[in-house]
């Protein structure tokens, strides 16, 4: 069975009435605002300058599209995100792949060929922001990764590569030796390969193969034309080339964050480019921040969620990382509880990324809708005894109330954890919250008397 | 340096900008030839970024081991 791809998924979204074809021309610079008002993911079918492209963006960027992208309901994502990251499939190599149908070498493999666009008012420049990112090291194999990239000239882009990660650690390698890491970008790739690339395996495994077992199917892999790399043979786009042995010198954002929050500018190392391939009829893939990025992120936090609850002998139920926490500092998870295991899973889920706050419920909350979860947090919490806090924990530079900036250069912020325990207390019986209940709902109807 | 990479210094000269306000004061041009002006001048090496993430390009050119 062959696995979905871009267009598969594209197909899915406009099949459930999630995607808007936008078919007059649009200039580049307007590519982002105009997504940033259609409420549906949007596809372009013409770009002014760019006769042979089409471009499409803001897939993801809520719950149920990313939920139509994995084929399950939306309370299902982290446990079929789990499901798939515990079954993975090797990927297979082909030989003809349709991200090659067209290949522009040396001074071909022009960047402004591509409709690279402005999203943001203070982005250092335009960016190529949803990329799944290939490299290897001699010792520890291939890696994937996302990582966003900046236009600088036709033939070289800055990479965000500051934060702790293992294509960083494979390029301090090279750096070390004062040799070039080759990298290949592969752009417009299924949600799943880009979940994939989220998601933070061990250095030994590869992420390629996770994404199979989301699939369900092996990812179809094709070597590049001129590094030694493999990327998806389905992908839209593909840049090859190398990162240079500059180390992090090179002036790189700012980027419209996916904490909703314009970062800083950064100092970075700059990728050349070697050669760009792509399809016939190529489509350029904008994820569009912050919302694209921030449910992309979801089923990697819930799942780690879900892990460490587990890890800990704690039964979770439900799950959520609430998209106003960006997907990413908040998880919310009911759980059946046994004494103490409120605060079990507390500790369990603080202990998850960088999750500055987290919320436990019992069974009976449904932690989607809000009501719910305040009635709990109201009438199963006493400050005193029910809320934790745990100071001098890792946290992350864009959070500014981690005050970063005083830290200076290369330092690492600490954060502050919460955890709230809004299960029923002990010793408090469980019929003290019993809800209303109406008499004779059921045998009567409202429609009956209109 | 082509026409429109020198104006983009000369406006970078006056002050220092967001890249997006350089754009806006190019709209009239194509992308593609906006974006190859915009790698003329990158490559020029002598931009500068202030800390609000604006573009600057000292008259008397850049301090000696300034950055790429």
């Amino acid at each position: 069975m062959a696995k979905e791809g871009f267009r598969d998924f594209l197909r899915r979204l406009e099949e459930a009435g999630e995607l808007r074809r936008i078919k007059k021309p649009v200039d580049p610079r307007h590519l982002s605002a105009l997504m940033a008002q259609a409420r549906e993911a949007t596809f372009f079918e013409s770009i002014l300058g760019y006769p042979e492209w089409r471009a499409a963006g803001a897939l993801v960027s809520t719950r149920r599209r990313l939920a139509i992208g994995m084929g399950c309901a939306e309370g299902d994502i982290a446990p079929r995100f789990e499901a798939g990251i515990r079954q993975p499939i090797e990927p297979r190599l082909v030989r003809e792949a349709p991200v090659q149908e067209v290949v522009r070498e040396g001074a071909d493999a022009d960047l402004t060929a591509i409709p690279i666009p402005l999203m943001h008012v203070k982005d250092g420049g335009p960016y190529i922001s949803g990329t799944l990112v290939v490299s290897r090291d001699p010792q520890y194999g291939r890696n994937v990764g996302s990582y966003r990239m900046m236009y600088r000239t036709p033939r070289e882009t800055g990479i965000d590569l500051v934060s702790s990660s293992d294509m960083r650690r494979y390029y301090q390698r090279a750096l070390d030796q004062q040799r070039p890491l080759e990298i290949a970008v592969a752009i417009g790739v299924h949600p799943y390969e880009m979940l994939a690339a989220s998601y933070k395996a061990p250095i030994d495994v590869d992420e390629f193969a996770i994404a199979g077992g989301l699939h369900g199917a092996p990812v179809e892999l094709v070597r590049c034309r001129t590094v030694d790399l493999e990327v998806p043979a389905d992908a839209e786009v593909v840049l090859e080339g190398e990162l240079l042995p500059i180390g992090w010198t090179a002036d790189e954002g700012p980027f419209g964050e996916f904490s909703h929050i314009t970062g800083e500018v950064k100092w970075n190392p700059v990728f050349r480019v070697r050669c760009v391939t792509h399809r016939r009829d190529p489509i350029f893939y904008i994820l569009q921040m912050p919302w694209e990025n921030d449910w992309l992120a979801a089923p990697v936090i819930e799942a780690a969620g879900l892990q460490a609850l587990r890890v800990a002998s704690v039964e979770p139920v439900a799950i959520r990382a609430p998209v106003g926490s960006c997907c990413y500092w908040t998880l919310v998870a009911s759980i059946r509880k046994r004494p103490g295991e409120g605060k079990n899973a507390l500790l369990a889920l603080l202990s998850v990324a960088e999750v500055k706050l987290a919320i436990v419920t019992d069974d009976d909350i449904n932690i989607y809708d809000p009501d719910e979860l305040d009635w709990a947090m109201t009438f199963r919490v006493q400050a005193d005894q029910d809320v934790l806090i745990v100071s001098g924990a890792r946290g992350k530079h864009i959070d500014p109330s981690v005050r970063a900036g005083a830290l200076g250069k290369g330092g690492l912020p600490t954060t502050a954890k919460l955890g709230i325990d809004a299960t029923i207390p002990e010793g408090v019986p469980k019929e003290h919250y019993e809800r209303l209940r109406y008499f004779a709902k059921d045998a009567v109807r409202l429609e009956d008397y209109l | 340096m082509s026409p429109l990479a020198a104006h983009i210094v000369r406006e970078l000269e006056e002050r220092p900008r967001h890249f997006s306000e350089i754009v806006e004061s190019h709209l009239d041009v194509p992308w593609r030839d906006f974006l190859g002006a915009w790698g003329e001048v990158r490559a020029a090496d002598i931009l500068q970024r202030d800390d609000g993430g604006h573009y600057l390009v000292p008259k008397d050119g850049p301090p000696p081991g300034s950055k790429r």
